[in-house]
């Protein structure tokens, strides 16, 4: 069962400037929970605060709680390395690593400890079923991985988070730099997804949104604006500036 | 219609520019290809050019000793050289706080423009006397002039590894710190092998100048003509026997043909160099 995430109080600056503030969400095991809102408004600094990788950006400073299940993923105790692992994170631009199709995908099975072949091979296989792209790279696995498509390159990096058993998806804007029938493949792939993983994805697409999040957060400013299931809030929002940035009319 | 003189002009002062210097690059070769061929020319010439004896009075020219001389101080420079500047490049590329990372390339910048005299002149002043004490000979050896030279490529190769690897995406780095991958991890299975062409053509211009480092290397070898016995023993390279015989024969004698052997001989070791970087790049 895919835990809960879910942020308390969570207000993150750079370098003193503050650009979330006190943000309480959760998104329920196993949901679909869509991150909206204008550029710069902190959905990514949101996601990046989940598994923690803000913290690798200079004169980043994060306060407040987030919890995976029950733990405290801010605690000193908690390890860092571990928590990735449970907490898989896909990014705007595909970005695969210069290396085979094969060894992208065994990356993070490698970094923890994986070496035997065909117990490699047999992850790697499944890690790209789930991901939709074995049909397309089967007997394949030896060619860079930059010589897929954009679309494809996406998958794979899907497959390369789903490899190391992830609890947790954090998308950011997955499909923002791919072509239509890319972007519809990966959102087929994300409605596979949804139950076995609990997955937080940040986009600019609203009908996309609409079409695979069970709920959606809108945020503005830094803020959370308004939270609730996604097809209320795009038929009925409850905020004014929500139902102005729906209807393109928002101004910051 | 003055345009386009005024093009044409400009045109053929580049082709002309251009021209020049292939003829130079060319020429230069040819005549240390002319001047080294009675060397090359005579019977049995490899095998009395490899001898290990350079002995001017009695007609023997042998270069084993500047060929090993040169092999020897060039590897162990770069044995003791690389792991240093390995691990400056990846502090600054990696472990100091990004406010200072300018000013830290700055600094191992302006460190590669110091004269190579200087580093022979402060290696004459303490790498020799400390050898000197602790391998209880001269001092002047092969060895000392290792150190020298290895201090002297330092900032160089420290500033080519650390732009090397400065220059691997972030996203990269991102993408493997998402996946639970340590410091360590991302710097030996990313950072490493992404910036592995470049660090390999720092490599190969540390190479290149520790080939042909002359003066700073002459000031502390001892320029012995002898096989060294050891690493504690003096001795001399292509570059500075060339450097300590030019004057001494003239054109025309035997003695000229030999250097220009041994200037021929860094021709082809720099050539290959540039083959082989040409090859890291990935170029045909």
């Amino acid at each position: 069962m895919a835990p809960t995430i879910r942020t308390e109080h969570l207000s993150v600056s750079y370098h003193r400037t503050p650009v979330l503030h006190q943000i309480s969400l959760e998104a329920a095991g196993g949901e679909v929970l869509a991150l909206i809102g204008p550029s710069g408004c902190g959905k990514s600094t949101f996601l990046r605060a989940l598994n923690r990788l803000v913290e690798e950006t200079p004169g980043a400073r994060v306060e407040g709680r987030v919890y995976l299940g029950n733990m405290n993923i801010y605690a000193p105790s908690v390890d860092v390395t571990q928590l990735r692992r449970r907490v898989g994170m896909v990014f705007q631009a595909p970005n695969p690593f210069p290396f085979s199709i094969f060894d992208n995908v065994a990356y993070g099975p490698r970094l923890h400890g994986v070496t035997d072949a065909g117990e490699l091979r047999r992850i790697v296989e499944r890690s790209l079923q789930e991901a939709a792209l074995w049909d397309e790279v089967r007997g394949k696995l030896r060619r860079p991985a930059l010589t897929l498509s954009g679309g494809q390159q996406q998958r794979l990096c899907i497959a390369r988070a789903l490899a190391v058993d992830p609890e947790v998806l954090l998308l950011d804007e997955p499909t923002a730099a791919l072509d239509p029938l890319s972007t519809e493949k990966i959102e087929e792939l994300i409605a596979n997804l949804r139950g076995r993983y609990t997955i937080v994805m940040v986009t600019h697409n609203l009908r996309q949104a609409a079409r695979i999040s069970d709920r959606t957060a809108f945020f503005a400013e830094g803020r959370l604006v308004e939270v609730g299931w996604t097809r209320q809030m795009f038929t009925a929002p409850q905020d004014p500036r929500t139902e102005q940035y729906l209807t393109g009319r928002y101004q910051p | 219609m003055r345009d386009q003189q005024r093009e044409k002009v400009i045109q053929s002062v580049t082709w002309g520019l251009g021209g020049i210097f292939v003829l130079l690059g060319f020429g230069l070769m040819a005549m240390v290809l002319v001047g080294a061929w009675p060397t090359l020319a005579e019977p049995h010439a490899l095998a009395r050019l490899l001898s290990p004896t350079w002995d001017p009075m009695r007609d023997q020219w042998g270069l084993l000793p500047f060929l090993l001389g040169t092999a020897v101080v060039t590897c162990l420079a770069l044995a003791i050289v690389v792991p240093l500047a390995l691990a400056t490049g990846i502090s600054i590329s990696r472990m100091l706080p990004w406010s200072l990372r300018p000013q830290a390339v700055r600094l191992l910048a302006a460190l590669t423009a110091i004269p190579s005299v200087v580093f022979g002149w402060w290696g004459l002043e303490t790498v020799v006397p400390a050898v000197r004490i602790l391998g209880g000979q001269a001092g002047f050896s092969l060895l000392a002039a290792a150190i020298v030279l290895a201090l002297m490529l330092w900032p160089t190769l420290g500033f080519l590894f650390a732009e090397a690897l400065m220059k691997v995406p972030r996203s990269y780095v991102e993408a493997s710190a998402a996946l639970g991958a340590s410091d360590d991890q991302t710097l030996v299975r990313i950072l490493i092998p992404s910036a592995w062409p470049q660090l390999m053509n720092a490599f190969l211009v540390a190479v290149a100048r520790g080939l042909g480092e002359t003066v700073a290397v002459q000031m502390v070898i001892g320029g012995q003509v002898a096989m060294p016995a050891g690493l504690l023993s003096p001795g001399a390279t292509l570059t500075t026997q060339l450097l300590t015989d030019a004057t001494l024969f003239p054109p025309g004698t035997r003695g000229h043909a030999a250097l220009d052997a041994m200037a021929l001989a860094l021709l082809a070791a720099m050539g290959l160099l540039v083959r082989l970087s040409a090859r890291w790049q990935g170029q045909p």
